[in-house]
């Protein structure tokens, strides 16, 4: 009971991880039509912002974390504002290689900037471990889950309550006939660019202590994220949320009860006859086509 | 009389596709000569080069996928890879001959790649492509883990290929046998797709319910798609790991799928020449040029994605437009020149 306790609680931390990245991902699908395969590399170079301001200037954590948010919405806006806004006659399919630019550019610029050496990001709160159902995990880990679960609330507090929210709800449904209804729609692909920058910024810096931050940092995650916005279904943006949390839960379960070095792949296998029978994912509505 | 007629022959023959397609394999073939005859082509640029024209074959079966038949795949790193591992394997422990890995690293990868298209039928668009990203995903976990095949990630060394079991290849010779295969695979994308093949994955991709209508087996044309841009991915994979002589899991990412994806898009959708410049953009102007320039050259991979943006910010319908553009450009000049003389 312990163990399974344990594992869920790690694969709940996980799932935050890969839920923040994926939100990213959606954020942006849903106002822009764009699939964001930067979303991982964007992540990592703000991340790479952050462990340079508490390695090389000294800073406290929580004060670089602040650094790299700010640096995250400058490159959201920066991207949107250069690149993406200009774009509107782009085919759907060209305006995915542009992300695949943006990762050439930001993989390029990363270690001009912080050198090719991997650094180590310490946890936010350093030690220390908390005992739930006789599973042992450290502060860190609760407050990371704790605060994925609390941001995502947060975000969807404001999507489906203020204007804001109505903003980016009526720009995702149709961005057209919201700019006809006075809408500010360039405002609002903007934020989404900045929203999505700060979500990816976020999730390297909860994985970054696991590992080193070095350049495929985010690769994983960017995968993992990807195939729960397919799983959970495109259509809505709480469904890859959900879809991130069963990828993270299901991985670990499978890995520890099943196999250590197949489950991984047996996981997207199933995830690949799931599609099969709901094509649309799991909450994904069928879009009619029209012949 | 005569002189004008044979000219007008000649005209007509370099108009000649298939012409067309031999003599632009002749100027590629010429690299490894001039590389010995002048200092300034480094004999490094060969294998810059050759890694382009491999990867060209590769994009050229998912530029069938996706320019012709509509259908976008994110799978292509992987069955390359999976046919690496297995011509690697196939060549160096069980010592089979070359002829042999070639067949067997095309028909496994192959039938994963029939399977796909399978699954095609019931998942579309972006779905099917993030359906394939985990295909791919698959198999190269799999390579990472299965290390008595694939050598985990110290990687897996091949030799250069030996035709035949006499002739055996080095690297210029090597390079000549991948402008061949890239002529022969852009010669049968050419045929293929001015064919039968070609007008039905046309109307598939203009129309599914419409294709039906007139007759096309959805199913047959899906499978057919599928299988042949796998096996040129295969082609591509097996031509890799005895050029390059090595094969990581790490080469076979998203990443690799996604700058397949560049290639196409960038050169130009449903052009055969534009897919190899697209593969020259990507993967061998960093090298070949953007390393040149002063003070940048620890800037090529910037810039070369710098580069990647601008041609779709500008050119989205693929950089061989820009062929177009200039000729119109120089007729307006021409013409404006005309008007001048009018005057």
């Amino acid at each position: 009971m312990s163990t399974f306790v344990q594992i869920l609680l790690r694969s709940l931390e996980s799932g935050s991880v890969y839920a923040l990245a994926a939100l990213g991902i959606i954020v942006i699908y849903r106002t822009s039509n764009i699939t964001n395969f930067a979303q991982g590399a964007v992540g990592m170079f703000n991340t790479y912002v952050v462990t340079f301001l508490v390695i090389q200037a000294g800073f406290p954590l929580w004060l670089a974390i602040l650094g790299g948010v700010g640096t995250a919405i400058l490159m959201g806006f920066t991207i949107d504002y250069l690149v993406i806004r200009h774009t509107k006659k782009v085919s759907p399919v060209a305006k995915q290689i542009i992300t695949l630019g943006l990762i050439m550019v930001v993989l390029g610029l990363a270690p001009m900037f912080f050198g090719v050496d991997p650094l180590n990001l310490p946890r936010l709160i350093p030690d220390g471990n908390v005992n739930i159902l006789g599973a042992n995990l450290s502060y860190n880990g609760l407050f990371n889950i704790v605060f994925g679960f609390t941001l995502m609330f947060i975000l969807f507090y404001i999507l489906q309550n203020t204007k804001v929210g109505l903003a980016v709800r009526t720009t995702a449904s149709n961005e057209y006939t919201a700019r006809l209804m006075g809408v500010p729609t360039k405002t609002v692909t903007l934020g989404a660019w900045a929203l999505a920058a700060v979500l990816g910024l976020l999730a390297g810096v909860m994985i970054a202590p696991t590992t080193s931050v070095n350049l495929n940092l985010m690769d994983v995650v960017q995968v993992n994220a990807l195939i729960a916005c397919v799983f959970g279904g495109f259509q809505t943006f709480y469904g890859p949320i959900l879809g991130a949390y069963i990828i993270g839960i299901s991985r670990n379960m499978l890995l520890y009860y099943y196999d250590s070095v197949w489950g991984g792949q047996i996981l997207y296998v199933l995830i690949l006859i799931f599609l099969i029978f709901r094509p649309y994912g799991l909450i994904g509505k069928k879009v009619v086509k029209k012949v | 009389m005569n002189k004008v007629k044979t000219q007008l022959n000649f005209k007509a023959l370099f108009k000649n596709p298939y012409v067309q397609f031999i003599l632009f394999g002749l100027v590629l073939s010429t690299l490894p000569l001039l590389s010995i005859q002048f200092s300034f082509i480094k004999s490094a640029y060969i294998t810059t080069v050759g890694v382009a024209l491999i990867y060209a074959i590769a994009a050229l079966g998912l530029n069938l996928l996706l320019g012709w038949s509509g259908l976008i795949s994110l799978g292509t790193a992987g069955f390359m890879g999976l046919a690496s591992y297995i011509s690697a394997y196939l060549t160096v422990d069980m010592g089979l001959p070359f002829e042999v890995a070639l067949l067997a690293a095309i028909l496994v990868p192959t039938f994963i790649g029939i399977l796909v298209g399978l699954v095609s039928l019931k998942i579309e668009g972006l779905y099917l492509a993030i359906a394939t990203l985990a295909v791919s995903e698959i198999l190269r976990k799999t390579f990472e883990e299965f290390d008595q095949f694939t050598g985990a990630f110290s990687g897996k060394s091949a030799k250069f290929p030996q035709l035949f079991g006499m002739f055996q290849l080095d690297r210029g010779s090597t390079y000549w046998l991948i402008v061949f295969i890239l002529i022969l695979v852009m010669l049968i994308t050419y045929n293929m797709v001015n064919g039968q093949i070609g007008r039905a994955l046309n109307a598939m991709r203009g129309s599914e319910a419409a294709a039906q209508a007139m007759g096309v087996n959805l199913l047959k044309y899906r499978l057919v798609a599928f299988a042949l841009a796998t096996i040129f991915a295969s082609v591509a994979g097996v031509l890799y790991v005895h050029f390059i002589r090595y094969s990581y899991p790490s080469s076979w990412t998203l990443k690799l799928s996604l700058d397949f994806l560049a290639m196409i898009v960038i050169g130009g959708l449903r052009s055969i020449y534009g897919t190899v410049l697209g593969a020259f953009i990507v993967f061998a102007v960093p090298d070949l040029f953007l390393k040149q320039i002063p003070y940048f050259s620890q800037l090529s991979y910037t810039l070369n994605g710098i580069l990647i943006i601008l041609v779709i910010m500008f050119y989205p319908n693929g950089i061989v437009m820009i062929f177009k553009d200039i000729r119109l450009w120089v007729l307006k000049l021409l013409k404006k020149g005309d008007r001048n003389h009018v005057k």
